[in-house]
């Protein structure tokens, strides 16, 4: 048996490449929502993933990934709008979004009894990522690349103390909606291969991962984007090897990473 | 401060050495050694495996099958990597056809160099509105034809072996002559006035269409599907109008509609196999369609 035999596969090189891309974002995206407390934010944006595919049925849109992309959008804003405005907490504002959502996604795309058809976007599916894919991934990664070298400084004060950030002049707001826009495109264009169930796991276990190690905000960057790119590319090839869902696979690796660095972290 | 980047490395290279330690240890438990310059024939699932089976006996070709799906055919079934790996390493590739491999496309593409065998290239098939209906493996007239299909594009890929091959098909096809002669019996016992029918899975339209019954209404309860209450209104309707007696179900799928249908009505479930998974055995399609069989002449003719 050869063990790098995996890349002689035009879909395995394709699933490399876009874990290579996607990684470093989950691990930069995710140590900010850590930081803000946002998972269950994000958890609702995967779920959204969902109603925006059945949207992209029912509208006729061959390319769903589009139809996705721009509910997950809406959705991101709508939510951002509304918790802030409503006098219930968060969580329960986005819980009833992230419900309403998924309700309306199973509803359309269970019309007719065909759900199965859809089945493989629970766990995720690596053999669906195309050239296609991988575009929109590059084009992602260098957006989200650009707006943390010039709002990161911002969007970290915002985390630790939003009064004081608006008394400065920031623009809270919007900053607060670009970071949710680049959540939601992030999560969507990789939840086809990683799969809704576990789409959350891979944006927070690095960044939380990151946190029990790092002393300040550089170590915790390089920390979340080592262990994301060590996890990501690890459990694509056992997950080749042994034949089990590539999403899922990752996932374990991260979370034993997570006890080990919670472990070592927690002790001094 | 560095004692963090060196504690961060050491997890690192503990979990790199036990994933790549675990999944050695796995792949050299399960992998066997590979048998060379033999053809490798892969059959996409299961009645097609089965005729392949038959087709290829005591020839030196390696024939395998992609791995099972759960939910019984094919539609709808995503390869895994494993299927993906099978196939590019195979020579040819028998299919059922008619659309019930939606996966056939991408393979095509992927792999020019795999040759297609399409086991119901000419046949006609049953259309359900626009698609085909692709089960034609469940009428044993089809059965024979796929089978006949199957071992001519064989002869014709691997000539070395065609004369086998056709020795095959004859012990083959005499085996399902016979059954398909048990089957044309059993059709002329069945009285006029029963040949109204409801089916539960669109593979049995083609039981149906062999034994010469009308079928009323179908509906596909093939996969893990939730059924609406209008529609189970709309099969107890067409059971009275069309004075249905007999419903086809798999059991598998169907026994929680069948038992509502049967409590709510007079008809009778009748519960046969679709052949669409079961034992890795030559004569397992034989057995299996001897078993249907055995169930619809009990049913058919102690009501005359």
């Amino acid at each position: 048996m050869n063990y790098l035999s995996w890349l002689d596969y035009g879909f395995m090189k394709n699933a490399i490449i876009a874990i290579l891309i996607i990684t470093p974002l989950f691990g930069i995206i995710g140590t900010m929502i850590v930081n803000k407390k946002m998972a269950f934010f994000s958890d609702a944006l995967g779920h959204s993933a969902l109603t925006g595919i059945a949207v992209g049925v029912v509208c006729g849109i061959k390319d769903t990934t589009i139809s996705m992309l721009i509910f997950a959008i809406v959705f991101a804003l709508l939510l951002n709008k509304i918790s802030k405005k409503s006098t219930a907490s968060k969580d329960t504002i986005i819980s009833v979004f992230s419900s309403c959502s998924v309700a309306i996604g199973l509803a359309i795309l269970s019309k007719g009894g065909n759900f199965s058809e859809y089945s493989s976007l629970l766990v995720g599916d690596v053999l669906s990522i195309t050239r296609k894919e991988i575009v929109y991934l590059v084009m992602i990664f260098v957006a989200t690349i650009i707006f943390w070298i010039f709002a990161f400084n911002q969007l970290n004060a915002v985390a630790i103390h939003k009064t004081l950030a608006k008394s400065k002049n920031m623009k809270v707001e919007i900053l607060e909606n670009l970071f949710a826009v680049f959540v939601a495109l992030i999560v969507t264009v990789s939840i086809k291969w990683v799969g809704i169930l576990i789409i959350n796991a891979l944006l927070i276990l690095p960044a939380a991962s990151s946190r029990n190690l790092a002393e300040n905000v550089r170590e915790y960057h390089l920390f979340a984007v080592i262990i994301s790119v060590f996890s990501g590319v690890l459990g694509l090839w056992v997950s080749y090897y042994t034949n089990v869902a590539t999403g899922p696979m990752i996932v374990i690796i991260a979370s034993v990473i997570y006890f080990a660095t919670y472990f070592v972290g927690g002790r001094e | 401060m560095k004692k963090k980047y060196l504690s961060l490395f050491l997890i690192l290279l503990c979990t790199f050495v036990f994933s790549v330690v675990l999944t050695v240890l796995y792949v050299n438990s399960t992998t066997q050694v590979k048998h060379n310059n033999k053809k490798t024939i892969v059959a996409s699932f299961y009645p097609i495996y089965i005729a392949a089976l038959n087709i290829t006996d005591g020839v030196d070709v390696e024939l395998k099958n992609l791995s099972e799906p759960k939910t019984g055919c094919l539609h709808d079934y995503q390869l895994t990597t494993a299927d993906m790996k099978l196939i590019s390493k195979s020579d040819i590739f028998i299919v059922n056809g008619g659309g019930i491999e939606g996966f056939l496309s991408n393979v095509v593409k992927e792999y020019p160099k795999v040759e297609i065998i399409d086991s119901t290239k000419g046949l006609n098939l049953i259309k359900e509105g626009d698609d085909k209906n692709a089960h034609a493996w469940m009428s044993v007239k089809k059965y024979r034809q796929q089978v006949k299909e199957i071992a001519n594009q064989l002869c014709k890929l691997d000539p070395d072996n065609a004369s086998k091959y056709k020795k095959n098909l004859k012990i083959y096809d005499k085996k399902l002559e016979k059954l398909q002669n048990r089957e044309a019996k059993i059709q002329q016992q069945i009285a006029t006035n029963s040949r109204n029918i409801i089916i539960f899975h669109e593979a049995f339209a083609y039981v149906a269409d062999d034994l010469d019954l009308d079928v009323k209404y179908v509906l596909d309860l093939d996969e893990e599907r939730q059924v609406s209450a209008g529609e189970v209104a709309d099969v107890l309707g067409s059971i009275k109008k069309d004075n249905v007696s007999y419903i086809l179900a798999e059991k598998l799928y169907a026994k929680d509609m069948g038992d509502t249908v049967e409590k709510e009505s007079n008809v009778k479930v009748i519960y046969i196999d679709p052949l669409n998974r079961g034992e890795y055995d030559k004569d397992s399609y034989i057995k299996g369609m001897n078993k249907n069989l055995d169930k619809l002449q009990k049913v058919y003719t102690s009501s005359n």
